[in-house]
């Protein structure tokens, strides 16, 4: 690599050098000790993934639970995974069958009993799961039919019903939450999991550190397979600069969500492995075209919010700023999703156009709005300079998450550099219902007759039908230019030499696919 | 003595309810803690559901004396994000910063005084010109950028000190520096002056009559006297680097309270703060009467006062 | 001594070393000294360069410090392997000259240092001659709020105030001025004690001036030495302060070229391009530097002319 590679060697074999000092930890990571040591930014509160949505116990909960459901990394489709096979009764029945053979941590097995236990649990409201809502919204009861077998039975006919249930319910062994008093404890597994994954809880540091080992009683059956590597630690270093100083010294094998300029420099140093990867967040800037923040304010208008995609330069951002596999989009969803629709209006690169635009709308001198952010501060500076250009005076706030939220609670706020995983779900449903209900306030366009496509879509499990809903809104959408659609995220990992790490198409992170390299080979992409 | 310690802590109860409830109604004004625990990809639903279980709909002054209640019964609190007790969070973070703050303290002492008490005793000289540049370098630093030149230089050029994370006593060096760095201005200037003044008194004419110079002058009662002033700005630097240890615990990333409250403050977690603040308002005017009454025992005419 | 004098004492002596607080309040005539001390011509000069650099910023600056150029971004400086000779100081994240992005930051902290200082002062100077010359519940009623503002955390109130209002650069100034004005009120305090207790005050009341006349037109102009001396020495604590608010993520937002938050921003790659960290770094330095010089130097003129 150009740019001062010797240079950046020296410096990067300086830093290797010294930063042994760190610590004991150094000693343990790596594959001599079959130790996989990850390095993550959040800290980690509690080990019961269904009292916490904070970002990176995902990772973690994909190790230690397993649900009845869980997407296959490589098609994106639904898999049973404790549960063998299941059928759709009738548009609002579903039959599961449950796995034989399939063990919790504590060894006892897993039977309907459990199944019955955990869904109940959840959707209580007394219990106060934090899904436990959302699943309530559409399960209305669950049996037990048999030893290994239940039945569900859901309020109305919900295509995301299997989707759900892989990504919010894990699954707790019946009792688990019962108090040593008799009384209901909804901390009975937040420092000490009793689990069905691949691996098990060893330790818990609450904001330091997990450690996990793996399972050796999970059940072969099992599409996640028998992991190969025997100890996983989560260490929560909060400081970037610091985790990369870990990551070469070696106390760090594994790292993800590095912003893109620093992974490249790492990765041309050789001393890790740069991963880019591919991953179902969107970023997008909803526009206030309801008129919230003000009833006469330009982006009400049509033109306007046309002019504002023209004269964005999408393509310089995502090939310079976002790098990696990030693409440009122009539908307001991920076009992996089921229900994407990509042959909606397209507004290129024109800044002449963009201005044109302008005046026509009544603004030849432009005008200025806030755009706020919370993420993505690079990027929106760009966007910011991009609109400058044709007289579109942004000005920046960037504030934290719960700041932008009070403000757009409020309406203060008329356009917001927004970005949206869904959950890691392919389906266009998961990114639709949030922004284009009436209710929600992430939606600035108040267009009933997309709000109703976008309901109607999740109450319907006709492929065909979901299809026509969605293209129908997406077009309207696109047309409107509710949206300036921004682009695919990438996401940028880095891994120590030794690792071999086949990064996700989803960008969800499932560390016991991981396993070490055989011999020391030189660092190649994995796929 | 004893009213005045009194008077004091009613000082402390009136600051600690104004703070507290300044830093409540700035938070609720600002922050929205449901969307901070729900996390960013939640649903709407979800923060909703999540505003009413922390009852964050009522009005503000039911959630202030409802917190203020619990207060009266020992209770302070649960955090919104960890879901364990303030108390219990705040006791686990303050070993780091404690540690962190009087090493502060010592980086100072050893810096400050000996160069303070030299360009006393040899005024105008070399030493006292390059302490005094010295002086006036160190508080124009940005402390951060300090920090970072100190991990660029420990880091990268000559490994001696760990750069991040407080599991052991070397970890602690650097950030010492950075946060002692700031008050060996101060403390240099008033020990300077303190010697100076009391080196003019009768007291030492008479000594240096007799022929004692240099270092022999000082005694027991010179540095007391010299030391007075100083006391009462360190215990009040204390203070500071207890609730200003932000940036340096962030820089190197130690789980220290400033940056539990960095974090605290910018997620809303409201019952955190408050406990914080209230924690740091009471600290820092215990810590005054600490350096009043210091300032009592070593100097007895401020006694009589 | 009241009780409270202490603990004031310790709050100001804890700034630069309390010198000030026995300096009795003079008229300066000794502007002629200023010549012989090295320190002050020095911070002088300084302060000078970085005033002419801010106020001829669009005519010394190359380029304009907001033109974005995507595929030049992140360029070393000149001296640099892979540095560019157009770009003397590299580029930043998004294609930015550095050079002139330094050159146009000195506008931003000139004006937060001395808006902020002004702040400050207007506070200050006002809280503290009402409680120096009114005494009682005022003074009590005063040293309750300063301490509830030391007490409370700088860094919620910005925030807070940032959300509130917006982040402008007159936000800014407004939130450090806020939290910095405690040394100005323990010295004028102090002072307009002195002043207070003297013959020529008694006089001035006994021929029936109101006590307002007497702050402003007797009181005032014997503390402005001392004002000014404290002044200069904020300007240097707004400066830092405004660098640590933008490293916080709370203070200057982009695209504005603030010291601070060029610092803030280049911390993420401080291993391998630590230029971004450190140029901004020794502009923030130099300018506090001088102005703590210029404050030492008036101080130590007027505690010479104090000693006569």
């Amino acid at each position: 690599m150009g740019r001062g590679g010797v240079r950046e060697r020296v410096g990067a074999a300086l830093i290797a050098a010294c930063l042994t000092v760190i610590g004991v930890q150094s000693a343990v990571a790596g594959r001599a000790n079959d130790t996989l040591v990850v390095a993550i930014e959040g800290e980690i509160p509690t080990l019961d993934h269904l009292y916490t949505t904070a970002r990176d116990t995902i990772v973690v909960s994909e190790l230690t639970d397993d649900g009845l459901f869980y997407i296959d990394p490589d098609t994106l489709t639904y898999v049973p995974l404790v549960a063998e096979s299941y059928v759709q009764v009738d548009d609002t029945t579903i039959d599961v069958t449950i796995r034989p053979g399939v063990r919790f941590h504590d060894g006892s097995v897993l039977t309907a009993d459990d199944v019955v236990y955990t869904y109940n649990w959840v959707i209580d409201p007394a219990t106060n799961t934090n899904r436990g809502r959302l699943i309530a919204n559409w399960l209305g009861s669950v049996e037990r039919t048999g030893p290994m077998s239940v039945r569900f039975h859901l309020k109305h006919p919900y295509p995301l019903a299997i989707r759900d249930m892989a990504f919010s319910v894990q699954l707790r062994k019946a009792g688990a939450y019962q108090g040593a008093d008799g009384k209901p404890d909804p901390n009975a597994e937040s420092l000490k999991l009793n689990g069905a994954g691949p691996y098990r809880v060893v330790d818990f540091q609450p904001g330091k550190s997990v450690t996990l080992q793996r399972f050796e009683d999970y059940y072969a059956a099992s599409p996640k397979g028998r992991p190969a590597i025997k100890t996983i630690i989560f260490r929560t270093i909060p400081d970037l600069s610091t985790q990369q100083a870990e990551l070469v010294s070696g106390a760090v094998d594994w790292m993800y969500n590095v912003p893109a300029d620093v992974a490249a420099n790492i990765g041309a140093t050789g001393y890790a492995v740069h991963l880019t990867g591919p991953t179902l967040r969107v970023n997008f800037i909803p526009l206030d075209a309801a008129g919230f923040t003000g009833a006469d304010n330009p982006l009400t208008k049509l033109d306007v919010r046309r002019a504002m995609i023209h004269a964005i330069n999408r393509q310089d951002i995502v090939k310079y700023l976002v790098q990696g596999d990030a693409e440009v989009i122009d539908s307001a969803c991920h076009p992996l999703q089921f229900g994407c629709e990509q042959d909606v209006s397209k507004y290129s690169y024109d800044p002449a156009e963009a201005r044109r635009l302008l005046a026509k709308a009544g603004y030849p001198d432009g005008f200025e709005f806030e755009l706020w952010a919370y993420r993505e501060r690079q990027v929106a500076e760009a966007i910011a300079a991009d609109l400058a250009k044709v007289g579109i005076r942004a000005k920046l706030r960037f504030v934290t998450l719960t700041t932008l939220n009070q403000a757009r609670k409020k309406h203060r706020v008329p356009a917001f550099f927004a970005s949206w995983e869904s959950g890691s779900t392919a389906d266009t449903a998961t990114i639709a219902e949030t922004h284009w209900s009436l209710k929600s306030d992430r939606n600035f366009s108040n267009d009933a007759a997309v709000a109703r496509n976008m309901e109607a879509a999740a109450r319907t499990i006709d492929p065909d039908e979901r299809k026509r809903l969605y293209s129908e809104a997406l077009r309207r959408i696109a047309d409107q230019a509710y949206w300036i659609p921004l682009y695919t995220y990438s996401q940028n990992y880095l891994v120590s030499k030794d690792l071999a790490y086949p990064v996700p198409k989803d960008g969800l992170p499932r560390l016991f696919r991981a396993h070490w390299r055989a011999a020391k080979a030189s660092p190649a992409k994995a796929s | 003595m004893l009213r005045y310690a009194s008077k004091r802590v009613v000082l402390a109860v009136l600051v600690a309810l104004a703070v507290s409830f300044a830093a409540f109604l700035l938070l609720s004004v600002a922050t929205d803690p449901a969307s901070a625990i729900a996390g960013e990809g939640a649903e709407p639903e979800m923060i909703e559901h999540i505003r009413e279980q922390l009852g964050l709909n009522r009005p503000l002054l039911v959630q202030y004396g409802s917190w203020l209640l619990h207060v009266f019964h020992g209770d302070f609190g649960t955090s919104y994000y960890w879901h364990q007790p303030v108390g219990t969070l705040i006791l686990h973070h303050l070993p780091v910063t404690l540690t962190l703050a009087l090493s502060a303290i010592f980086v100072t002492l050893i810096v400050a005084i000996p160069l303070g008490t030299i360009a006393a005793l040899y005024p105008n000289s070399l030493i006292d010109r390059l302490s005094l540049g010295l002086a006036v370098s160190a508080q124009a630093m940005p402390s951060f950028w300090l920090a970072l030149v100190l991990i660029i230089l420990f880091g990268v050029m000559i490994p001696i000190f760990p750069i991040s994370g407080d599991a052991h006593a070397w970890n602690y060096v650097l950030p010492a520096i950075v946060l002692g760095a700031h008050s060996v201005p101060a403390v240099m200037r008033l020990t300077r002056v303190g010697v100076m003044d009391v080196m003019a008194s009768d007291y030492i004419r008479t000594a240096r009559a007799k022929g004692f110079y240099g270092y022999r002058l000082l005694s027991r009662q010179v540095m007391r006297n010299a030391l007075l002033p100083v006391v009462s700005v360190l215990s009040v630097q204390l203070g500071y680097k207890l609730g200003g240890s932000v940036v340096t615990e962030t820089v190197f990333a130690m789980n220290g309270l400033g940056r539990f409250a960095l974090q605290s403050i910018v997620g809303g977690d409201i019952p955190t703060v408050q406990m914080l603040v209230v924690l740091f308002a009471m600290t820092f005017i215990g810590l005054t009467l600490l350096a009043d009454l210091l300032n009592a025992w070593l100097d007895p005419r401020i006694r009589l006062a | 001594m009241s009780e409270m004098d202490l603990s004031f004492k310790a709050a100001a002596a804890s700034e630069t070393g309390g010198e000030l607080l026995d300096a009795a309040p003079a008229r300066p005539k000794i502007w002629r000294n200023i010549l012989h001390h090295p320190g002050l011509m020095l911070g002088l000069a300084i302060l000078g360069i970085l005033v002419i650099l801010a106020a001829f910023a669009p005519w010394v600056s190359p380029y304009n410090p907001y033109d974005q150029n995507l595929p030049q971004r992140l360029l070393p400086p000149f001296w640099v392997h892979g540095g560019d000779a157009a770009h003397l100081l590299g580029t930043d994240h998004l294609g930015r000259d550095y050079l002139s992005r330094l050159i146009y930051g000195a506008r931003v902290s000139l004006l937060i240092g001395f808006g902020a200082a002004s702040i400050g002062c207007l506070i200050g100077v006002t809280l503290g001659m009402c409680a120096g010359f009114f005494g009682g519940i005022i003074d009590r009623i005063v040293s309750f709020i300063l301490t509830c503002q030391l007490a409370l955390p700088g860094l919620l109130l910005a925030m807070a105030l940032v959300f509130l209002i917006g982040p402008s650069v007159g936000v800014v100034i407004c939130v450090i001025g806020f939290l910095h004005w405690s040394y100005y009120l323990v010295v004028t305090r102090a002072a307009t004690q002195k002043i207070r207790d003297l013959e020529y005050i008694t006089a001035a009341r006994a021929i029936g001036s109101s006590r307002l006349q007497i702050m402003v037109t007797e009181i005032l102009p014997n503390l402005f030495s001392e004002i000014i001396v404290i002044f200069s020495l904020e300007v240097g604590v707004a400066v830092l302060a405004e660098a640590a608010l933008s490293f916080l993520g709370v203070g200057i937002q982009p695209p504005t070229s603030s010291w601070g938050l060029m610092i803030a921003e280049g911390k993420v790659s401080v291993f391998l391009r630590p230029w971004l960290v450190i140029l901004p770094g020794i502009f923030i330095f130099l300018l506090v530097l001088a102005a703590n010089l210029v404050g030492d130097g008036l101080r130590d003129l007027m505690s010479n002319e104090s000693r006569r």
